[in-house]
């Protein structure tokens, strides 16, 4: 039920008073300009005229132009001749300005308040049609107006007309308390929402708690079931359970929260010690206590196992694979420098060798991809002097003389900033606005096929991934984009791209995707890494301190994406990633080469639960920086993981049993 | 031997020299330059006294750490106390930043279209108008954006052709010329109105799916006549247009790749870069003739100012690759390099403050 109790605003202001003090003259030597009405109030959708007129310093008209023009010109447009139509909400200044013949002349600043549409009604969400005694639930209420946009210039405050029966606290939570009838009483902006709620008693007698696990380790989520039954014995469903918990870590040394519980009984601990669960219901309650571990007993370590310097020039992204002669490669890119690619022969990964350098006319080589039969390697160009870029192709059959067969620019003038090869089709993104598919099957002659674009204002796009016949691209603040180019799941194709779906989250640092199967859970994740530099990058002399993590996306339901865990190292920030059975990769900038057990259910902060096998810093000192860690991005390959340093070139290392950090 | 008349000549001679050596030490300037390298995303504030040119200070723009983003316009405020910087690519779209003159301190920004390039402010509506060049590969028409640089706010975006560069006013600021160097075309806009006035296809072999053959990437009004000149970097030409007429008037064969132009203030040279040609072009508009053309000191020379007191052109290189662009500055008096500082990549964008 909605009440109006009183009037919002009157809305019959659509032009207010010329005896309004709000026009601001700019003091001026030749004059001045009055602006009828001089200040005004405007309903949205509404228009209304400005008057203007040029005045002599002794006040008198005199000859002059007027240009109008809108401080806010998408809440509120003007045109030529001084007509204003409001577009949305708030205070918003007009500008008339006078031009006498070709010269600047005074101006007149008119305020215009655009009022927000009244409130029309009050939403409360989150309440369940009947509760239970003993129980809580939590609602939450807003003020919309009659387009149903929410008007959070406006506040809710709620409470009950009965507080024996049910009580409401500060943050919406209700708390049935006896059997009966209350309302709840939400008031704002004028109006009043009520909600009767009937309570029930509760009929829960008894709760047994089991759960998933006797013992578990950190990072391990464990699930606890509540079950419910009443005086009868007989099963009880749809009665809210609470579930809490109590931790008793191993290190009892000021040690912090040590644990996270969801509202449906899933647990996960941080550290290793003594957890005791408790769910209650009404009167009933239960409580378990469990055992967790360390996750490793045993610790692992990665250890060097080669190095390519690259000293003069930062190092970008890297390629691996295995040439058509049986040995090993890898191709690394360059950054803010001479336009080149580096060729390595990495057959012994200890004595890692450089073989070649293309030059191609660029400043940045960001990425470096080679096809999977090993024969084509495409390079991204930025800063090209005829501002062509695109992205250049070569012949790696020898990839000690790599051939350079085409290059291809039409439409990507402005820059690839990434790509990536997948089956016979190139997929280059154009100055940071779509991808382009690039039909290679005569990669000496590639043809554009497709292209994909989020038409919203201001997306923009970062890089992209193809698995599957299914482009994961990472957009910013636009998050993850996935879309069917060849699955088939909606009919894609790379002429035809389409959409599957999407998710965004709020920090709008969405640089990387990669997606995985967890084969343990069969949980399908796509995991997005953030890029941020809050405190800015340094090129050359001071190491940089980035800012980031990986955000692990369940897209099991392609339509209903859910975040529910992350990893994230404090003080550093994520750059590239990649998954190979239940481990990541992490390429951590200024925190390392960072590897991580994602075997198992995930829930909560990877990090914390220690759930990190193993890190490498890479340091030199003369590299760009010296000593200072900047990975770019990972690869595991042959049992060895490779990875580009931003500062110091190409590293291989190798994960090994810790035997001298047993615990 | 000398006579004592004699002796008293050279020494009044002497003296004479003196007096002059310090007038003219007296009314030497310093000229300080602003050049914006495309490729290492930094701005270089160049000094130059008349004999040495310095680097006074060299910082970063831009707000994407490990992307290009591409400074690429540069201009000053009428009153001196401000300078503006155009950054090519954001998140997609552009952006412009304002900086106090002196401290450089960032005092405001505005996001733009796609590829905001070369930008003026109008001495008569206060405004600032700048092309969103939209290098991004389809050649769709873009748009001019009208800035209110006091408040850093777009007020209005007009509709031109696709790439449109070299955003140009006219002295008095009355009128706004651009050319749109895919679709051959030259743009007239009304400063106050915002509206396009006038176009005029500069490409007589009429460009297929937005593809000129002359690609325009010029235009500068002639500073007392009703004249505009815009560089056909595609065919090695600068056109003359009559703007009363609305007539080419005149064509000049230049160096390869006519790409940024300037007219001395007296409105008696026309001087022009020449990309493909690492030269600068020194053209004496009564005659209509190249007076002379000097090679610049890296190639790829891409923008071109001249000094208020019509002494000097201040002329951008680019160079390619890890090579530094330069500045080198060209006395008109002499067609002669008087001086050249490396800079940053990919130097491009220029604009002078004199004090």
């Amino acid at each position: 039920m909605v009440e109006r109790s009183r009037s919002f605003l009157a809305l019959a202001l659509a032009l207010a008073a010329a005896t309004a003090p709000a026009q601001n003259q700019k003091p001026a030597a030749g004059g001045s300009v009055r602006v009828t009405p001089p200040a005004l109030t405007l309903p949205v959708g509404q228009k209304a005229k400005l008057e203007a007129e040029v005045l002599d310093p002794g006040g008198r008209p005199a000859e002059g132009r007027v240009l109008f023009f809108s401080r806010a010109r998408r809440a509120l447009r003007v045109s030529r001749d001084g007509e204003l139509t409001a577009v949305s909400p708030g205070t918003h200044e007009v500008v008339v300005r006078a031009m006498f013949g070709r010269e600047r002349g005074p101006e007149a600043t008119v305020v215009v308040t655009v009022p927000h549409p009244e409130p029309a009604g009050i939403e409360v969400e989150g309440a369940p049609a009947v509760l239970y005694t003993g129980t809580n639930v939590r609602v939450t209420a807003a003020v919309v107006d009659k387009d149903g946009v929410e008007r959070d210039d406006l506040e809710v405050t709620m409470r009950t007309s009965d507080k024996a029966v049910l009580e409401v606290d500060a943050f919406g939570f209700l708390h049935a308390k006896k059997a009966g009838e209350a309302s709840l009483l939400a008031s704002g902006g004028g109006l009043d929402h009520v909600r009767v709620f009937k309570i029930e008693a509760n009929p829960v007698e008894k709760l047994q708690l089991s759960s998933s696990h006797e013992r578990a380790r950190t990072g391990d989520v464990v699930t606890f079931t509540a079950a419910l039954s009443d005086a009868g014995g007989a099963a009880v469903a749809g009665v809210p359970v609470e579930y809490t918990f109590r931790a008793m870590p191993d290190d009892t040394l000021g040690n912090a929260a040590t644990g996270q519980i969801t509202s449906d009984g899933r647990f996960v601990a941080e550290q290793p010690g003594l957890y005791t669960i408790t769910a209650s219901c009404g009167a009933a309650r239960d409580q378990m206590t469990l055992r967790c571990d360390e996750r490793f007993a045993q610790k692992k370590k990665l250890v060097k196992v080669g190095h390519g310097p690259v000293l003069d020039v930062h190092t970008s992204d890297l390629w691996v694979w295995e040439g058509v002669d049986g040995r090993d490669y890898c191709v690394t890119g360059t950054w803010g420098a001479n336009g080149d690619a580096i060729f390595w022969d990495v057959t012994d990964p200890s004595r890692i060798e450089r073989i070649a350098t293309v030059t191609v006319d660029a400043r940045t080589v960001n990425d470096v991809k080679v096809s999977e039969d090993g024969r084509l390697c495409i390079i991204s160009r930025e800063g090209a002097s005829d501002r062509k870029n695109g992205i250049v192709a070569f012949d790696v059959t020898d990839p000690r003389k790599p051939e350079r067969i085409t290059e291809f620019n039409d439409e990507l003038t402005g820059g690839v900033h990434n790509l990536f090869i997948d089956k016979n089709y190139a997929y280059a993104l154009s100055a940071g606005r779509r991808y382009d598919v690039l039909d290679i099957k005569n990669p000496r002659a590639p043809t554009r096929v497709g292209s994909y674009q989020i038409f919203e204002p201001g997306a923009s796009i970062h890089d992209v991934w193809i698995e599957d016949g299914i482009a994961y691209s990472s957009n910013w603040r636009y998050g993850l984009h996935l879309v069917d180019v060849g699955n088939g799941i909606k009919g894609g194709s790379p002429s035809n791209p389409v959409k599957i779906g999407n998710y965004a989250y709020p920090s709008g640092w969405n640089h990387a995707a990669f997606p995985w199967r967890s084969k343990d859970t069969n949980k399908f994740y796509v995991l997005a890494g953030d890029e941020a530099f809050p405190y800015g990058l340094s090129t050359k002399d001071n190491p940089t301190y980035a800012r980031g993590w990986i955000h692990f996306v369940d897209f099991t339901d392609l339509d209903d994406p859910q975040e529910v865990a992350r990893y994230e190292v404090p003080e550093a920030g994520t750059h590239n990633l990649w998954v190979e059975g239940n481990t990541l990769y992490v390429a951590y900038y200024n925190g390392g080469l960072r590897v991580v057990d994602i075997s198992g259910d995930l829930m909560g902060d990877l990090y914390r639960q220690g759930r990190e096998i193993a890190w490498f810093l890479p340091t030199h000192p003369k590299g760009v920086v010296p000593n200072a860690p900047m990975v770019w991005g990972p690869q595991p390959y042959k049992g060895k993981i490779f990875f580009s340093d931003w500062n110091s070139g190409l590293w291989c290392v190798e994960l090994v049993e810790d035997r001298g950090r047993r615990r | 031997m000398i006579r004592r008349t004699s002796l008293a000549a050279l020494l009044l001679a002497t003296a004479g020299l003196g007096q002059a050596a310090a007038a003219d030490k007296a009314a030497r300037r310093t000229y300080t330059a602003y050049v914006a390298c495309e490729s290492s995303d930094e701005v270089y504030i160049v000094d130059f006294d008349g004999e040495q040119a310095k680097t006074r200070d060299v910082f970063e723009v831009g707000y994407q750490a490990t992307e290009v983003e591409g400074p690429h316009g540069l201009t000053v405020g009428p009153a001196g106390d401000y300078w503006y910087c155009s950054i090519a690519h954001g998140k997609p779209f552009g952006i412009l930043y304002k900086y106090r003159v002196g401290s450089n301190e960032l005092v405001g920004e505005c996001e733009l279209g796609m590829f905001p390039a070369t930008m003026q402010i109008s001495p008569m509506t206060g405004l600032l108008y700048v092309v969103n060049f939209n290098l991004h590969g389809r050649m769709l028409p873009s748009t001019v954006s009208i800035v209110d640089p006091e408040e850093m706010v777009e007020v209005a975006r007009t509709v031109t052709g696709a790439m449109p560069h070299g955003s140009r006013l006219t002295r008095a600021g009355d009128k706004h010329y651009s050319c749109a160097m895919m679709s051959g075309e030259l743009y007239e806009i009304d400063a106050a109105t915002f509206d396009v006035t006038r176009n005029m296809q500069l490409d007589v072999d009429l460009p297929k799916n937005h593809a000129s053959e002359a690609k325009p990437t010029w235009v500068s009004p002639h500073p007392t006549e009703p004249r505009i000149y815009a560089a056909l970097n595609g065919k090695a030409q600068i056109v003359e247009v009559d703007t009363d007429k609305w007539l080419v008037t005149r064509r000049f064969r230049t160096g390869k790749g006519p790409y940024n132009l300037d007219v001395t203030p007296d409105g008696g040279l026309l001087v022009a870069t020449y990309k493909g040609d690492q030269a600068l072009g020194v053209w004496d508009l009564a005659t209509g003739e190249e007076r002379k053309r000097i090679p610049t000191s890296r190639p790829v020379t891409h923008g071109v100012a001249v000094t208020g007191d019509g002494r000097y052109a201040f002329v951008t290189c680019e160079s390619r690759n890890a090579d530094p662009g330069t500045l080198d500055i060209v006395d008109l008096r002499t067609d002669k390099v008087a001086a050249t500082v490396v800079v940053g990549l990919q130097a491009g964008g220029i604009a002078l403050l004199e004090r």
